[in-house]
């Protein structure tokens, strides 16, 4: 038996289900302050049995898939009682980064996470992530086994939040073949005022070729402009910060962004890429550029199969500094809060095993990052790609990157929206490196600033 | 009401909850992925209009809706008059104008890159053997957006076209009979009779192309990631939260500005556009 409804009574009632409906919908967060920050209970990591299963999240860097792959069977050979399981978590850090913060709304999270120099601090700071001080103890390893400046950048608070794990610099990337028809040398210029001066001969010795269109190609402003620039700033005596102080628009910085300009709009013979500036090296539409180390590998398979060479050398400097000019990068693992003291052992030991001596090496011969255990024997790789001897060297005169970028909420994208319009719409340097101090200083005050631990 | 109460139920789970719980995440600061958040009113709503990108996103929005709807609308009805001519292979042209339709957006999105990318695209290619440099597509923030609503409106001129042929067979053949008999042109029997005929479908468009051109994320999220010269409300919500700066409840913010947009518009074109459309 049916009752029928009047239009009012069904209004009443649909108004009464959504009103029901608008204080359950109210969860979410909580919003009393209880329960954010650093986790603050302490586990007796010797009491605790490693769960048998815990999943590891990944962007495969440096198209590590398969090397990844390897390195987990290696893992439960030696631990068979714990089972990996590998999650693709996106093309990219960011896409990774997503993944892992939208699943902190549920009740399951991966358990190791690739975490970029930018991400790491973020997940620190708002508690997704777990310090691993103690866990490192309870697996026996020692953050002295790490090369010092990688692992140090991981520190905050007092704590360790991450072991370095895909660590890259930048490197330059040259067509030695296009030197060549320019007269210039078959090297990597050791500053940005050489480089400009072979530059214009560069490409008037290969504009001729089908395709080409620039000496340098700065790399594209979506990926990591903001990482690449702190180069060519720090060359100059400028930078986006020093510490929490914001130095973009410093006379330093604005000279170093307006010779960027320069380079491109006023002497014509730089350009910015599209899309990716390794793969137009690797077309052959321009002669130089800058790149992760991560790209290595690749790079020379391209190079060999099309019967071009490719060199390798570290990053120019510039009219105030030689060195150190190259800022570090690439990811490190983290583990989650959101699970079991069970899992994250079993955590910490994979952690640890995938950043051992022997597996910093295989992952370092498969893609180009750099080793990150003091321990690790790169000498079979260096017999086989002489120019990893780059990547290692340039690693002991890295410097760790501005805060600006790696610390800043949306740092990295307001910096590359300043990019965007110095470099692609001729906008005025001094006027936009203004605006842009001005909008990270209201970050750092506004998202930053309070959370920080005195 | 029994009987709809199933269906009831899902709407108010899967599209009521989800958008109160959105207008309350708009009232809070909560960065993504934290466990906590602070209680901000009206301040995401306040630092969102009062901030320096707003009239920037407002603009965008604005220029990708009007070009894309007007655009897609205005070639579909040109595409549905010849497609309703009695033309050789014409059902073959119907099906292949309305494929782009119903592909998926990231697959028109990485093809379309591909053409317009200025190194190896085929449009540079093309341009390359006339002599000619190949714009900045990408790179250049004015063309990028040019270039995403060039994508849209190809990508949904198929279904304007589809609806309209339907429109246009559904006038009488008689009207136009009889006003050719009576010497009116056709751009007259266009003007007077078919224009008229057909404004419920273009009403029913108006609609349907508003939506879901406020609503274009695909494309834009494949052919511009970082949102340089196209970054739309809808596109704008989705960086602020899932890009690097994880700001959750400013997001929600801009989501519920779209919603609202989106609800006067419907709402003043079914209270005042309306009025204009000849059902008969």
């Amino acid at each position: 038996m049916s009752k029928e409804y009047s239009r009012k009574q069904f209004l009443a009632v649909a108004g009464a289900s959504l009103g029901t409906l608008a204080v359950a919908a109210c969860a979410g967060p909580s919003t009393d302050g209880s329960s954010a920050g650093k986790p603050s209970a302490s586990v007796d990591w010797s009491k605790i049995k490693p769960a048998a299963s815990i999943s590891f999240m990944s962007s495969h860097p440096g198209k590590s898939r398969d090397t990844e792959l390897k390195l987990i069977e290696s893992f439960q050979k030696a631990h068979p009682n714990i089972t990996v399981n590998l999650i693709t978590g996106g093309a990219n850090y960011e896409e990774v980064a997503q993944k892992f913060q939208t699943s902190q709304a549920g009740n399951e999270v991966p358990d190791v996470v690739v975490a970029s120099d930018v991400w790491w601090f973020r997940y620190a700071v708002s508690g997704t992530i777990l310090p691993i001080d103690d866990l490192l103890k309870a697996v026996n390893v020692s953050s002295s086994d790490y090369v010092a400046g990688l692992i140090s950048d991981y520190k905050y608070d007092d704590s360790q939040w991450a072991v370095p794990y895909a660590r890259s610099t930048p490197l330059f990337y040259f067509n030695k073949d296009h030197f060549k028809a320019a007269g210039v040398p078959e090297q990597a210029p050791k500053t940005w005022a050489e480089f400009a001066e072979w530059a214009p001969r560069i490409k008037a010795a290969n504009t001729s070729s089908p395709g080409y269109q620039n000496a340098y190609q700065y790399p594209a402003i979506a990926g990591y402009a903001g990482w690449t620039l702190q180069n060519v700033l720090w060359g100059q005596g400028g930078g986006w910060s020093k510490e929490w102080d914001i130095t973009a628009d410093s006379e330093a910085s604005v000279r170093a962004l307006q010779w960027v300009q320069d380079s491109i709009v006023k002497d014509a013979w730089a350009g910015v890429s599209s899309k990716n500036a390794i793969t137009d090296l690797q077309a052959g539409a321009v002669s130089a550029t800058i790149s992760s180390s991560a790209d290595l590998a690749t790079t020379l398979k391209a190079a060999k199969e099309a019967n071009m060479r490719i060199g390798v050398g570290f990053l120019p400097g510039g009219s105030a500094s030689q060195s150190p000019v190259c800022p570090t990068g690439g990811s490190g693992l983290v583990i989650a809060t959101k699970t079991s003291p069970e899992r994250q052992l079993a955590a910490a030991m994979f952690i640890t095993h995938m950043t051992n001596a022997q597996n910093t090496a295989t992952l370092s011969a498969a893609t180009g990052y750099a080793p990150v255990s003091e321990a690790a024997d790169i000498s079979a790789i260096l017999s086989q790609t002489p120019e990893f001897a780059t990547v290692v060297d340039q690693l002991k005169v890295t410097r760790t990157q501005d805060f600006a970028r790696t610390f800043l909420p949306g740092g990295d994208q307001e910096l590359a929206k300043a990019a965007t319009r110095i470099m692609n719409e001729k906008a005025d340097v001094k006027a936009t490196l203004t605006d842009l101090k001005g909008t990270l200083e209201a970050i750092y005050t506004k998202d930053v600033k309070p959370k920080l631990k005195s | 009401m029994a009987f709809a109460a199933p269906n009831v139920i899902l709407i108010i789970l899967f599209t009521y909850r989800p958008l109160i719980t959105n207008i309350y995440f708009s009232t809070l600061d909560w960065t993504l992925g934290a466990a906590s958040a602070t209680s901000v009113g009206l301040g995401n709503y306040v630092e969102f209009f009062s901030s320096p990108d707003a009239a920037n996103v407002l603009g965008v929005t604005a220029i990708f809706t009007v070009t894309t709807v007007g655009g897609a609308r205005a070639l579909g009805l040109l595409v549905a008059l010849a497609l309703n001519q009695k033309l050789k292979g014409r059902t073959f042209a119907r099906a292949v104008v309305f494929a782009p339709y119903v592909l998926s957006g990231v697959g028109v999105g990485l093809v379309w890159l591909f053409i317009f990318d200025p190194t190896y695209g085929a449009l540079s290619w093309f341009l390359r053997s006339l002599g000619q440099i190949s714009p900045q597509w990408v790179n250049d923030p004015k063309l990028a957006l040019v270039m995403i609503i060039v994508v849209y409106i190809w990508k949904n001129l198929g279904y304007c076209a589809v609806v309209y042929l339907a429109g246009l067979q559904s006038i009488p053949p008689q009207l136009m009979e009889a006003a050719s008999l009576d010497g009116a042109t056709s751009f007259r029997r266009f003007r007077t009779i078919v224009v008229p005929l057909l404004s419920p479908t273009t009403f029913f468009l108006l609609i349907t192309s508003l939506l879901s051109s406020l609503q274009a994320f695909d494309i834009i999220r494949i052919m511009t990631p970082s949102g340089n010269g196209t970054s739309t409300l809808i596109f704008d919500s989705y960086v602020q939260a899932f890009g690097s700066y994880n700001r959750a409840g400013y997001s929600a913010a801009i989501s519920v500005v779209l919603f609202a947009g989106l609800l006067i518009m419907t709402a003043v074109q079914l209270r005042f556009v309306e009025r204009k459309v000849h059902y008969s």
